[in-house]
């Protein structure tokens, strides 16, 4: 599906990736792991780029909009899908059609309050679910999601992954939470400092493994990382 | 595109209509009382339009200036000026002119009036000025402010704003009585039937505030009808007009300008009020 | 004494600054007190305001309407010309445009409408319109910029480019601009009231008429009914009955008299220039002569009126502002509980809701009686009117303050914990009413003292269109450039950026 040989990328006039070699095959469940600024997020958005008309993308700067409905943050998903002027409309007053279908999908997501409620009277937890919906509403053939579960509870990472797993042929996806990375995977990908230091399906991974690509970070870094990963 | 052509069409109607039906309006402003303006000139258009058998409307202003401006954009076709605004409106619309004036105007006077601290005593002759406080009316006023300026400076020889210490303009002849008996000024210029009325009423204090010198006689308020009434209301509709003006003998109705009658007046009346306001350089 | 120099930071030396500026211009302004007994004259008023009489104006209810009506459709007008102009305000020229346009005070746009469109509501409406447009596109624009862009990166692939603006950056300013266009609707209703001063059918019409000719029992009832208009915005005017009033407005507005082109010509190719260009009909008649005529016209102008007006205005203007700066914080220390508790501060709060919504005329009528008709009654009715106004918009803040354990409610504590938290923000605010203040000196102009405005004022009451032109001219070239000159100032200390946006805080207020 993809392929790249010696890839390098920029993020704000700093190396991000350095000399990234890369194939991802369609129906892959493909985990990014790795510590901050090791360049996940500018691989993924490189990604993105690169498979747009296939793919949706949750990014970790949801761009939601504080003014509109919850209903009308998940339908942003859909613009593509309809002719301007009855995206205008639908701004003005919802049409039946996407309503009901918003509102199935934030019940799924356990978003149970009604979707006419304003985004800026929402949790954090519950705009990321939001952000989510928005990014399953696209229905598209490929996930590309950077930690979409950051704000969530273990339990409720996991029921919500497999509702992506189940929706798209192909998931790529950034995630703090390592053993969430180990058991839903099937090959993992570990970033560190702009290159690729580790490259393995789930069958042959291991804990070790992992602790392994994590250890000979500096301290205050990996604290970080078991900080967020504890949540 | 339709659809600006249509909202232009429509406005375009909206004027032209407005342009075509020949409504004969007229503004006025009493010099005194400027309460209920329009329910007790409306009453004066009731009696014009049954005088001149046309729809006759009022229109209020609130200045001389604002009058002038409707009359010089045909907005009015008569109008109750002052002296100076008259001359005003007529020096912008060359061929109109003064049809009419109230009995009292032929022989209009100010009054200059002091606060006791001033102690200045009434007298005929001028009176010594020099460092007080004065306040005028309103700017384009003829009794408040014009006449006045002008008496100051022939009689005391030198600009207005070097015989005083303080030069206020009230905006009108009761604040200029109310202004003078509060102390705010010294002396001040008013129009002589607002203070006469003022006194009849009982709302000045006459232990605070009296009058020091008045000035002598000055043709003052008139109506003037732009040229051209003819061509749009039909012939000989000036004279309707002087007419209907000098016939009015409805007390209630003349009591709204307040005047006693009115009396036939011409243009050439009013070229010491001209005159004057090229000597102290109102007019050019 | 210079041990304790270290610790006096940025604002303290900005607050010295503007007294110490403030007490040097109220030395050479003329603050004479000369009032040797006002109490006669102030006891009818306060009758007047014990016994308000509701039914002595004529055409009340058709005033109040009309208020409402020209704020309505100014506001829509200036919608109309300045939301599209906010997307392009980047552009010098537009930039430029608009601040020459709202440098000039509604009442001036209305003289000079007056003299094209005669007592029309086209004069009134286009007198709003143009200054809050002008606004309108300036502070969209700043929202805009300030708005995320995160969504619009976010979108999906393929959305078309309407979508993508309306979804992705319209929807996000939205709020902020629907509560600005609240708050300059507010804003409106005084100004409409105000042009009722030069004959609009507003309810100043009758407002000024009755305060000046001493019917204060009439005047106190309009007053009131002002007042309660503003205070109850939020209770009659409902955004789903706004489209409703606008059709009503624009259905009830008074008749429109026809506008007779050849005078309008005139008014543009001869009224409006000076003298020696009047009676001019071809380029080739301008020679020398002309020129000398011209420039002696121009010199007269800026020495006997430009230059002593200007600094009237600044001279005024400037010690508004310290005073209006005493009022804010003495005003937002009463009226805050953490300092005065409950039962105080709400009284106090609604002595800011009446100060801030009388206009500023009123008052300098009242202080002129009291004080006599020197520069001081304009600078009080100034400095209570817009210190008013930011004590309240302070409130808000301090109100949510979090305040330390420690907190002793008592004026040292206040100053220790609250002030400090605060004080930037007031600040902040009082420099940018500072712009609106020099505006605001139109008004007294027209009142009589001696600023830009009242020799503007003179200029159309004498019928002399290019002196009043001529100086409309430097009043917005004073204002730009006290605008440029106080933006730079900011920027250069604090690194921020005042926005008028900030006053749209107010728009929550009701």
């Amino acid at each position: 599906m993809l392929k790249f040989e010696n890839l390098t990328l920029k993020y704000e006039d700093k190396l991000a990736i350095r000399q990234l070699s890369l194939s991802i095959k369609a129906g892959e469940k493909l985990a990014i792991i790795g510590t901050s600024g090791a360049g996940k997020s500018t691989l993924l958005s490189h990604l993105y780029q690169c498979l747009k008309s296939e793919a949706a993308y949750s990014s970790q700067k949801q761009g939601l909009v504080e003014g509109l409905s919850t209903y009308h943050n998940v339908f942003m998903g859909a613009l593509a899908r309809h002719h301007w002027s009855y995206n205008l409309f639908n701004l003005v007053s919802p049409f039946k059609q996407p309503l009901a279908e918003v509102t199935q999908l934030c019940q799924e997501l356990e978003l149970d309050f009604p979707v006419s409620k304003k985004l800026s009277e929402l949790s954090g937890g519950q705009r990321q679910r939001v952000a989510l919906a928005r990014a399953l509403y696209q229905s598209k053939d490929i996930f590309i999601g950077d930690e979409p579960f950051s704000a969530l509870d273990p339990l409720m990472s996991r029921r919500l992954l497999d509702m992506v797993f189940e929706r798209h042929n192909t998931v790529i996806m950034v995630l703090h939470d390592k053993s969430l990375a180990l058991e839903h995977f099937d090959r993992i990908i570990g970033l560190k400092q702009g290159q690729l230091h580790l490259d393995a399906r789930q069958d042959e991974l291991t804990s070790e493994m992992v602790d392994d690509f994590y250890c000979d970070i500096p301290l205050t870094a990996a604290s970080h990382v078991l900080a967020v990963s504890d949540v | 595109m339709r659809l600006l052509q249509m909202v232009c069409l429509a406005l375009l109607s909206t004027l032209s209509t407005s342009a075509l039906s020949a409504v004969f309006t007229f503004t006025a402003i009493p010099d005194e009382n400027e309460s209920q303006l329009r329910t007790r000139f409306e009453k004066v258009a009731v009696y014009l339009e049954k005088e001149l058998g046309v729809e006759v409307k009022y229109v209020p202003v609130k200045s001389y200036s604002a009058a002038v401006t409707a009359f010089r954009n045909n907005q009015v076709q008569l109008a109750w000026f002052g002296g100076l605004s008259g001359v005003q409106a007529r020096r912008l619309v060359p061929g109109s002119s003064a049809i009419a004036q109230g009995n009292e105007d032929q022989f209009f006077k100010s009054y200059f009036i002091a606060h006791k601290s001033a102690d200045l005593l009434p007298s005929d002759n001028f009176p010594n000025l020099n460092g007080l406080t004065f306040t005028f009316g309103s700017k384009s006023s003829t009794s408040g402010r014009l006449m006045p300026q002008f008496f100051i400076e022939r009689n005391l020889g030198k600009k207005s704003e070097d015989v005083f210490k303080r030069i206020g303009f009230s905006g009108d002849h009761s604040r200029t009585i109310t202004q003078v008996q509060a102390g705010a000024y010294q002396v001040g210029a008013v129009n002589y039937k607002v203070w006469e009325t003022a006194v009849e009423n009982g709302t000045v204090d006459l232990e605070k505030v009296s009058v020091i010198w008045q000035s002598p006689a000055y043709p003052d308020y008139q109506w003037t009808v732009r040229e051209g009434v003819d061509n749009q209301f039909g012939a000989g509709f000036k004279k309707k007009i002087e007419a209907a003006l000098i016939g009015m003998k409805d007390p209630d109705l003349l009591k709204s300008f307040p005047r006693h009658s009115f009396v036939p007046a011409e243009n050439a009346d009013y070229e010491p009020i001209e005159n004057v306001a090229k000597a102290i350089g109102l007019i050019d | 004494m210079f041990k304790s120099l270290p610790f006096i930071g940025y604002w303290q030396k900005t607050t010295f600054t503007l007294w110490l500026i403030a007490a040097l211009c109220f030395y050479f302004a003329d603050t004479e007190i000369i009032s040797l007994d006002p109490w006669s004259e102030l006891r009818l008023m306060a009758e007047g305001f014990l016994r308000p009489d509701f039914f002595a104006t004529e055409y009340l209810l058709e005033a109040l309407w009309q208020t409402v009506s020209f704020a309505l459709l100014g506001v829509v007008f200036g919608l109309l010309w300045g939301a599209p102009l906010a997307l392009i305000y980047s552009n010098r020229f537009v930039a430029m445009l608009c601040a020459i346009t709202r440098s000039i005070h509604e009442i001036f746009w209305a003289l000079l409408f007056l003299q094209i469109f005669g007592l029309s509501p086209v004069t009134g409406i286009l007198a709003i319109g143009l200054p809050y447009g002008a606004t309108f596109a300036r502070v969209f624009h700043d929202i805009l910029l300030q708005s995320p862009k995160t969504t619009v990166q976010t979108l999906p692939y393929g959305t078309d480019k309407v979508s993508r603006y309306f979804y992705g950056r319209i929807s996000h300013v939205l709020v902020p601009i629907m509560a600005y266009i609240r708050y300059r609707f507010e804003c409106a209703l005084r100004s409409s009231a105000v042009l009722g001063f030069i004959g609009m059918p507003t309810l100043g019409f009758y407002l000024e008429t009755a305060f000046r000719q001493g019917h204060y029992h009439e005047g106190a009832a309009l007053l009131i009914l002002f007042i309660a208009l503003i205070g109850t915005i939020s209770l009659w005017c409902r955004p789903r009955l706004i489209a409703v009033y606008v059709v009503a407005a624009l259905f009830t507005l008074p008749s429109i008299p026809p506008v007779d082109g050849a005078l309008l010509w005139r008014f543009i190719t001869q009224d409006v220039l000076p003298p020696a260009l009047q009676n001019l009909t071809t380029w080739s008649q301008i020679d020398l002569g002309v020129m000398q005529s011209l420039s002696n016209w121009s010199q007269n102008l800026l020495v006997e009126q430009a230059f002593p007006g200007m600094i009237v205005t600044l001279l005024l203007a400037l010690v508004s502002l310290a005073m209006a700066h005493g009022v804010a914080v003495v005003g937002a220390g009463l009226a805050s509980n953490l300092l005065t508790g409950k039962l105080v501060s709400s009284g106090i709060h609604l002595c800011l809701l009446v100060l801030r919504s009388v206009p500023e005329y009123i008052f300098a009528f009242l202080f002129m009686m009291l004080l006599g008709p020197s520069m001081l009654p304009a600078m009080l009715a100034l400095a209570l009117h817009n210190g008013a106004l930011i004590a309240y918009l302070t409130v808000r803040q301090s109100d949510t303050t979090q305040v330390s354990p420690h907190y002793n409610g008592r004026i040292d504590g206040y100053c220790y914990d609250v002030l400090p938290q605060i004080y930037p923000n007031l600040m902040g605010l009082l420099f940018y009413r500072f712009e609106v203040i020099l505006r605001e000196t139109a008004i007294f102009g027209i009142l009589g003292i001696a600023s830009l405005g009242f020799y503007i004022d003179s200029g159309f009451s004498e019928i002399r269109y290019s002196s009043a032109l001529f100086l409309m001219g430097c009043t917005a070239l004073l204002n730009i450039v006290v605008d440029i000159i106080s933006r730079r100032l900011l920027i250069a200390n604090t690194g921020t950026q005042i926005s008028c946006a900030r006053e749209s805080g107010l728009s929550s207020v009701n």
